[in-house]
């Protein structure tokens, strides 16, 4: 319990985290109203306008994830602080995961309702925050393990942003692997986000288990 | 100033993530364009894919991830905390303390970024069409090379944009974060096209008339406006910033 | 009660500590000595459980340092630098860590006053200097009014009157029973404060005794250990 309320104090003193969440939902905003008044010109987008947003904002959630994870390793190598004061890493490790979960999944909820609420998506929501929330843990998971920020945004975004979107045109059907297909289908992708999120948060747990810190 | 360059040259090509986007720019294309080819023959063959004429060219954006990155991380690397002892230690005291003539510090760093992307976007450029001309020859013409030297502009032009950006805000990753997403395949700039027709002249937009032709597109712009308009806001975002290089505190 | 028994250690292909071995005792100051490079600070981040060891033990008040209950009121570590966050606060910063060892709020100001940063304490730990970010790492080690001092280096980057006043805090520590010890490459410095020294180099204990065993026949203690760590010719480089 200590050491819960330790890694939610750390996560809410870093300003950078306040602002990538406040920037995300800006964002998720704007991109709300860019769908809704394409829609009213008569040039719909094509996709879901209640979940199209969160293709885009989903990014803000992974570099929070990013963020989060790296704070203990640039910026002054907080980590062996950390080690210091709770030096059992496995449990250490899960704390982190709940506690990142646990402060993400508000913003994660305000972000969904911004843009499944005024297009009519109310039933997406709790799909919506989940996925959110998961994405964020992926992130914070990858970049536990690279422990520098711009690789491991380089890295993220590459998959999520680029190589997703080509595999998910040139091989539709099978797409169901991919972890973000969920962004666009949750009924399809959600066991595949859920899946590559335990599994990163598998790995980053292995190695920082292992690791010289 | 000649040996500033390589000083700058060798920094930037010392930095493992360097590496990471002059090798995913390089591939990314010439990959998609392998992969694509089936779908591109049924297409053709179908009659659904009637203009060619952007045929690989179109396929360049993609690998635009690449001058991204290096445009980013040519500053971000110099803001990167160096050490533990003090947290508030960074690269860029060291390289100041080399080169205290700021502005000279700066044109040496555009020009390393602006040789390595412009040679990456040349490679790029010449495999991925070069590609499209062995896979689907018959049914696309040769681009023009005014139009391949315009991709390589935009692809030079897209680094300095995310260099400016990252001037200003200190950082990589909001800069990175910000151009990737609009790199994707519905990029935010398209979507601001349908609630605006002035986000026509977005620097990612407007600059991709310089060398693509067919495109649902509300404005009409030549090529050399295009270009002149990429240009005027990769300046107006390298002034903002060497201005505030110049006046900060490192 | 610090016992370090037999911990080699290999990074990469090079090994950097062979069989490493020895004590320091409660209520003694134990200097820690060597040329740089030599494994003082692995050795130091192998008994915190920072870096594991290929083999051996390292054990504080009989435990390796993960089984420790709230390790902070054993130990006290200061290793280089601050370990705190550049954008977060010194406030911020201790009274996270206090509260991972479950200790009150409270504390983050009574160790602020303790190494002279009351005035500080609002300020982000990226603008600290390094005499500053020094005293903010020895604050955090001091948080939960450990038996046990673990300090890498700890005049680096003090000002004559840190110095001194690190000088005078480690003797009182030691003089009120706590366990002291200390890496150093500045004989003098460490001639003046410690009870008993170990000599390190190239990842091996050269010698392990009281302040006068080491010194020896040698007229100073930098004497003794530049003999004993004497390097081909060409000087210590």
């Amino acid at each position: 319990m200590t050491t819960a309320r330790a890694e939610l104090r750390k996560l809410l003193t870093l300003p950078s985290l306040r602002r990538t969440a406040l920037l995300t939902w800006a964002a998720n905003l704007l991109l709300t109203f860019a769908y809704a008044a394409a829609e009213s010109r008569g040039e719909p987008l094509g996709d879901d306008p209640a979940l199209a947003p969160l293709g885009y904002t989903q990014a803000g959630f992974l570099v929070l994830g990013v963020l989060a994870a790296v704070s203990e390793y640039q910026e002054g190598d907080q980590i062996r602080t950390t080690l210091l004061a709770m030096p059992r890493r496995l449990p250490l490790q899960a704390v982190k995961a709940l506690a990142l979960a646990a402060l993400t999944l508000p913003v994660a909820a305000a972000t969904a309702a911004t843009s499944s609420l005024p297009a009519g998506g109310a039933a997406w929501l709790p799909a919506a925050t989940a996925y959110l929330t998961l994405t964020t843990l992926l992130g914070a998971a990858v970049a536990g393990v690279v422990r520098r920020a711009v690789p491991a945004v380089v890295l993220l975004l590459f998959v999520y942003v680029i190589a997703g979107p080509v595999l998910r045109a040139r091989f539709g059907a099978s797409a169901a692997y991919l972890p973000d297909t969920a962004a666009v289908d949750p009924s399809r992708g959600a066991a595949a986000t859920i899946t590559w999120t335990l599994a990163a948060l598998t790995l980053a747990a292995l190695t920082f288990g292992r690791r010289d810190a | 100033m000649v040996s500033l360059v390589r000083a700058e040259l060798r920094k930037l090509l010392g930095l493992p993530t360097a590496w990471v986007g002059l090798v995913l720019g390089t591939l990314l294309a010439p990959v998609v364009v392998l992969l694509n080819a089936p779908y591109t023959r049924r297409a053709i063959a179908a009659g659904t894919l009637t203009d060619t004429s952007d045929l690989g060219l179109r396929d360049l954006g993609i690998g635009l991830i690449g001058p991204m990155v290096l445009g980013v991380i040519v500053v971000s690397s110099e803001y990167t905390s160096t050490g533990k002892d003090a947290p508030g230690a960074r690269q860029l005291t060291a390289t100041l303390t080399a080169v205290p003539d700021r502005l000279r510090l700066l044109a040496a760093k555009t020009t390393a970024l602006v040789l390595v992307v412009a040679a990456q976007a040349s490679v790029t450029a010449v495999v991925t069409l070069t590609l499209t001309q062995v896979l689907h020859g018959e049914h696309v013409p040769a681009p023009a090379l005014t139009r391949v030297a315009a991709a390589v502009l935009y692809w030079t032009l897209t680094a300095l944009l995310a260099y400016a950006i990252a001037l200003i805000t200190r950082n990589g990753i909001v800069p990175l974060t910000l151009l990737i997403i609009n790199s994707s395949v519905v990029s935010v700039s398209y979507l601001l096209t349908k609630v605006t027709d002035l986000a026509a002249y977005l620097p990612d937009i407007v600059g991709a008339r310089m060398f693509i032709r067919g495109a649902d597109f509300p404005v009409a712009i030549a090529p050399v406006t295009a270009g002149l308009v990429m240009t005027a806001w990769v300046v107006a975002l390298l002034a903002v910033g060497a201005v505030l290089f110049q006046r900060r505190d490192v | 009660m610090i016992t370090i028994d037999r911990v080699s250690k290999t990074k990469g292909r090079t090994q950097i500590l062979y069989d490493v071995s020895f004590e320091a005792r409660p209520g003694r100051v134990t200097g820690f000595l060597g040329p740089n490079g030599a494994g003082k600070t692995s050795t130091l981040r192998i008994l915190l459980g920072l870096d594991r060891s290929q083999s051996g033990t390292a054990l504080i008040c009989g435990r390796p340092y993960p089984k420790l209950d709230r390790p902070l009121t054993t130990v006290g570590a200061l290793l280089d630098g601050s370990g705190a966050h550049r954008a977060r606060t010194a406030r911020a910063h201790l009274r996270w860590v206090a509260a991972s060892n479950g200790l009150p709020d409270s504390r983050a100001d009574e160790v602020l006053e303790v190494v002279g940063l009351t005035g500080h304490a609002r300020k982000r730990a990226g603008r600290f200097s390094l005499g500053m970010s020094r005293r903010l790492g020895l604050a955090t080690a001091l948080l939960g009014d450990p038996e046990v001092l673990v300090l890498d280096e700890p005049v680096n980057g003090l000002d004559p009157a840190g110095i001194r006043w690190m000088r005078e805090f480690l003797r009182d520590s030691a003089a009120q029973g706590r366990t002291v010890l200390l890496s150093s490459h500045l004989m003098g410095e460490l001639a003046e404060i410690a009870d008993d020294v170990i000599v390190i180099d190239k990842g091996r204990i050269v010698i392990h005794g009281d302040l006068a065993e080491v010194t020896g026949d040698h007229r100073t203690l930098e004497d003794a250990f530049l003999a004993l760590t004497a390097t081909e010719a060409g000087g210590p480089w």
